[in-house]
């Protein structure tokens, strides 16, 4: 049980950051890119 | 240690839940791929008359059996188990989730019957001035009233459970059904009332008109929390039993999944403006504060990204896994049950920021009624859902017959296959979207389709076809195990993953059901209440019906 523990302390989700790094930047391109194309179609005020 | 026994007949029970949905997918898959082979010029339709009359019967079947009746009776079958099962106690009123199951059935086969017989040919979103015949409104209502009446046997057998266990923390599949079916109980209230006050009266000739506004917004009231009804069922099943199928995982944080659930049972009903943007009757600061609130769901929705793959991680790691991203490789993906599941999380990632981009009040006006819409659903509701679901089946159902799964590569297959399918098929309507294409038209027919949009209309009918595949080897898998002649030596292992941390030490007002309760109650309250209140004083029984097909 203590040696489970141990693993359990020293378990950092270095890989689980990594991959939610790139789904941030991901959606940071995509979303930016639709606001591209609705800035590109011009304002309607 | 030995697992709690659930009974033979409410393992038939759950089974019986199980077999609805599958029956369901299995006729509503079928329209499907109809949709896009019509978006590459492939009309199939022609040679369905007189039996379905149009594009959209078929689209009307297909969203009802499929995102309504697969989703609900999957989803309260897998719940009933999770709450058996995780509280260690049979239903404390069977007869009661029995009637309740019934009245769900029953529901289904009387809203079929207009829908075959092209009278309620009004798609899954019912919206009026469009009206379809009353036993359609009736048997909706009769699915849902049985869905409440299942849940409150539910809510009865964990509160015999609360009394024996005073100071116990919940079980996390316990615990996380019964959020799920109370944000169930909650937000179909909206289209409760729809139906019961003017939908119903309307189409049985007792009030002459409808409001077809006030009709939106109680639909949407219901019809956002829907999505999360949909996928928390999914999210049970990836924070607490797949990250010990992928590789004796454990779950990260039970503190941060009960938060999580929590999170979304507040705030999941008090945002659906979000569907409104363009809405007249709706008032610009409250679409607003609809918006703000929406991307307060994406608190909860990264807790849960964070919890499950650090879980996943953990056990990858565990078994060999390195590098930022290596890990990956060691998840057990040969098991059907897993990579079904791992598939349908990569493509939940490309979902949520889809969700997001509809959700952006400026953005969505690019969006808003284009086949980007669909392209986005089919990523959450056809995948992160379905094929989680499927890949649950392929442990559940042997679980529940005693049967082997029948060629579990071929269960892999079938994921794999649906993966490729879903990509071809929503990146194409995505595009399709963003270069103005409308969602919920026969395109084939539309004279006004530029040439651009030819490859990606291809690409639609390509990705269907993928698709019905894969439903195809999915229908054969499940009735191959359930009609096995192969048993399982010893019963299927229930996979719960253990927490890292021990569940007892998390604060205990996470396992305390008033504050939540109230919170979410207060917040719909405030900011659907001044609209709603408005609309009913000023509402306008002045629209008929209208028959456009």
């Amino acid at each position: 049980m203590a040696k489970k523990d141990k693993e359990d302390n020293e378990f950092r989700p270095t890989g689980t950051v990594t991959v939610l790094v790139i789904f941030v930047i991901t959606l940071i391109a995509i979303w930016g890119t639709i606001y591209m194309i609705l800035v590109g179609r011009g304002g309607t005020l | 240690m030995k697992q709690y026994q659930v009974s033979a007949a409410e393992k038939k029970f759950i089974g019986s839940h199980i077999l609805v949905a599958v029956l369901a997918l299995a006729v509503g898959s079928l329209f499907g791929p109809l949709q896009a082979f019509e978006h590459a010029g492939w009309d199939f339709y022609v040679y369905l008359k007189p039996l379905i009359k149009s594009y959209y019967q078929g689209l009307t079947v297909h969203g009802v059996l499929n995102a309504l009746v697969w989703t609900t009776f999957f989803i309260m079958g897998f719940l009933t188990f999770n709450v058996i099962f995780g509280l260690k106690r049979p239903l404390k009123n069977p007869v009661l989730n029995k009637v309740g199951f019934w009245m769900m059935v029953v529901g289904v086969v009387v809203a079929a019957i207009p829908i075959l017989a092209n009278e309620a040919t009004v798609l899954f979103t019912f919206y009026p001035p469009l009206k379809a015949n009353w036993a359609f409104y009736v048997g909706l209502t009769l699915v849902v009233v049985g869905s409440w009446v299942e849940g409150w046997g539910l809510f009865m057998t964990y509160a015999d459970w609360r009394k024996e266990n005073k100071n116990e923390r919940t079980p996390f599949i316990a615990f996380a059904s019964l959020v799920t079916v109370l944000l169930w109980q909650i937000c179909t209230l909206g289209v409760a009332v729809e139906i019961l006050t003017m939908l119903l009266p309307w189409s049985l000739g007792l009030i002459e008109g409808v409001d077809p506004q006030l009709a939106r917004t109680y639909f949407w009231f219901t019809g956002h929390p829907l999505v999360y009804f949909w996928l928390l069922p999914a999210y049970i099943s990836w924070y607490a039993m797949l990250p010990k199928q992928a590789g004796g995982g454990k779950m990260f944080s039970d503190t941060l999944a009960r938060l999580a659930f929590w999170i979304f049972l507040v705030l999941s009903t008090p945002l659906g403006f979000h569907h409104q943007y363009v809405d007249p009757g709706v008032p610009p600061a409250w679409k607003f504060i609809h918006a703000i609130l929406t991307f307060g769901v994406f608190f909860p929705s990264m807790m849960t990204a964070f919890t499950v793959i650090a879980s996943l991680e953990y056990g990858a790691r565990k078994n060999g896994g390195k590098g930022a991203l290596g890990w990956i490789g060691k998840l057990n993906w040969s098991d059907p049950s897993v990579a079904s599941q791992l598939l349908a999380g990569i493509l939940f990632f490309f979902g949520g920021i889809g969700g997001l981009a509809n959700a952006s009040y400026n953005v969505n006006l690019v969006l808003h009624n284009t086949a980007f819409v669909p392209g986005h659903f089919h990523l959450t509701v056809a995948t992160a859902v379905t094929l989680s679901f499927t890949g649950i089946s392929y442990w559940l159902v042997p679980y529940l017959t005693g049967r082997k799964l029948w060629q579990p590569k071929w269960a892999t297959i079938q994921a794999w296959v649906w993966f490729v399918g879903m990509i071809v098929f929503s990146n194409s309507m995505h595009v399709l979207g963003l270069l103005g294409a409308p969602r919920r038209v026969p395109l084939n027919l539309a004279p006004y389709v530029p040439a651009e949009w030819n490859s990606r209309l291809f690409q639609v009918g390509l990705g269907g076809a993928i698709l019905f595949v894969s439903g195809l080897i999915y229908l054969v898998v499940i009735y191959k195990t359930a009609t096995n002649k192969e048993r399982v030596e010893t019963e299927v292992e229930v996979p719960i993953a253990e927490s890292m941390q021990d569940p007892d030490s998390g604060p205990i007002w996470l396992d305390r059901w008033s504050p939540w309760v109230y919170g979410a109650l207060a917040l719909i309250v405030i900011v659907y209440g001044p609209v709603l209140f408005d609309l009913i004083k000023n509402i306008a029984l002045t629209s008929p019906g209208f028959r456009v097909w």
